[in-house]
């Protein structure tokens, strides 16, 4: 059976536990799932068509020397770097380093792209800004930025 | 903000189809092949990402992120910041969601050790762990998730000792 099929029943088990216990909250629980299906699933499919544009455009070789393994510490910079620039909801992330990784990306690399993309967005730094200053802003996010290089280069080693 | 999300969906999909009407009227071939990819990625993640929405949903509104934020602003110290780098990986959200969740934990009088490491360890984001192993394999996923709660300990502490000092000059 379909790994995925025996989430949706652990997914739907849950649901019924939880309609037994509360039918209001499970409402609204439903109704937050649904939400959040429409503000990702269309992200998703702009995702799933970039995926196609590089899989059929994006040489193996490319890839490969820039995100691979031979292309070491620079190779987490660039993917790092794509991350923090890529809209991306996290969602979205997984399947789009899936891609990379089929191409010959690194886990390394990729630990850095997936990272920075959850974690420093360029559309979210006015929001922060607004919310708690410059000083946290710069602090926090050129930090994760070194904090994962340095995890990335250990997923380098360890896999 | 229901309308806002409607048209940002619009506009992600607009986009999908322009993006693919290019590429096929150019060259079909390439873009059947497109297709292809984008519908094999499209079946391998369907059933896996409803069933995480739905679980997202329900730990929502079971545990909510006002829930978590109350008990946040009670706890301090060490106990305060081992909470920030393990709970909010149970979370879902993006940052546009986690930020404002942030600002009520300072509110609250969380210390800025634990707004760091909280942040971070969101990311650890393990309701899309099913998603992530899919398309990463379970050894990134298990190793990624492991690394995350040191990761956030570290970000904390550092950061708010880097913040201090800044401050203070």
């Amino acid at each position: 059976m379909d790994i995925g099929i025996i989430y949706l029943l652990i997914a739907f088990m849950l649901l019924i536990l939880s309609a037994v216990k509360s039918p209001e909250k499970t409402k609204q629980a439903l109704k937050a799932a649904g939400k959040i299906s429409l503000t990702v699933f269309p992200v998703l499919f702009l995702i799933f068509i970039l995926m196609g544009v590089t899989s059929v455009f994006v040489s193996k070789e490319m890839i490969a020397s820039w995100l691979g393994r031979s292309s070491g510490g620079l190779g987490i910079i660039i993917g790092e770097l794509v991350g923090s620039f890529a809209l991306i909801q996290p969602a979205a992330v997984f399947p789009y380093a899936g891609i990379l990784h089929e191409k010959g990306a690194d886990y390394g690399s990729l630990f850095g792209f997936v990272m920075t993309a959850i974690l420093i967005g360029i559309t979210t730094l006015p929001l922060e800004i607004k919310l708690f200053g410059k000083k946290f802003t710069i602090v926090r996010n050129i930090l994760t930025f070194i904090l994962i290089f340095i995890m990335a280069l250990i997923f380098k080693f360890v896999l | 903000m229901l309308k806002q999300t409607i048209k940002a969906a619009l506009i992600y999909i607009l986009a999908t189809i322009l993006i693919w009407s290019i590429i096929s009227f150019i060259s079909p071939t390439k873009g059947m092949l497109v297709g292809e990819v984008a519908y094999g990625a499209f079946l391998k993640a369907l059933a896996i990402i409803i069933a995480v929405f739905i679980i997202i949903g329900l730990i929502q509104v079971w545990v909510g992120p006002q829930t978590l934020a109350k008990i946040l602003g009670k706890e301090s110290g060490w106990k305060g910041l081992l909470f920030s780098s393990t709970v909010p990986i149970f979370i879902g959200g993006s940052l546009f969601t986690i930020f404002p969740l942030l600002k009520t934990l300072r509110e609250k009088r969380a210390s800025i050790a634990c707004l760091l490491a909280f942040v971070t360890a969101w990311a650890g984001k393990a309701p899309l762990l099913p998603l992530e192993i899919r398309f990463l394999g379970w050894k990134f996923a298990v190793l990624r998730i492991g690394l995350i709660i040191p990761l956030a300990i570290v970000m904390g502490l550092l950061g708010e000792f880097i913040l201090e000092k800044w401050q203070n000059k």
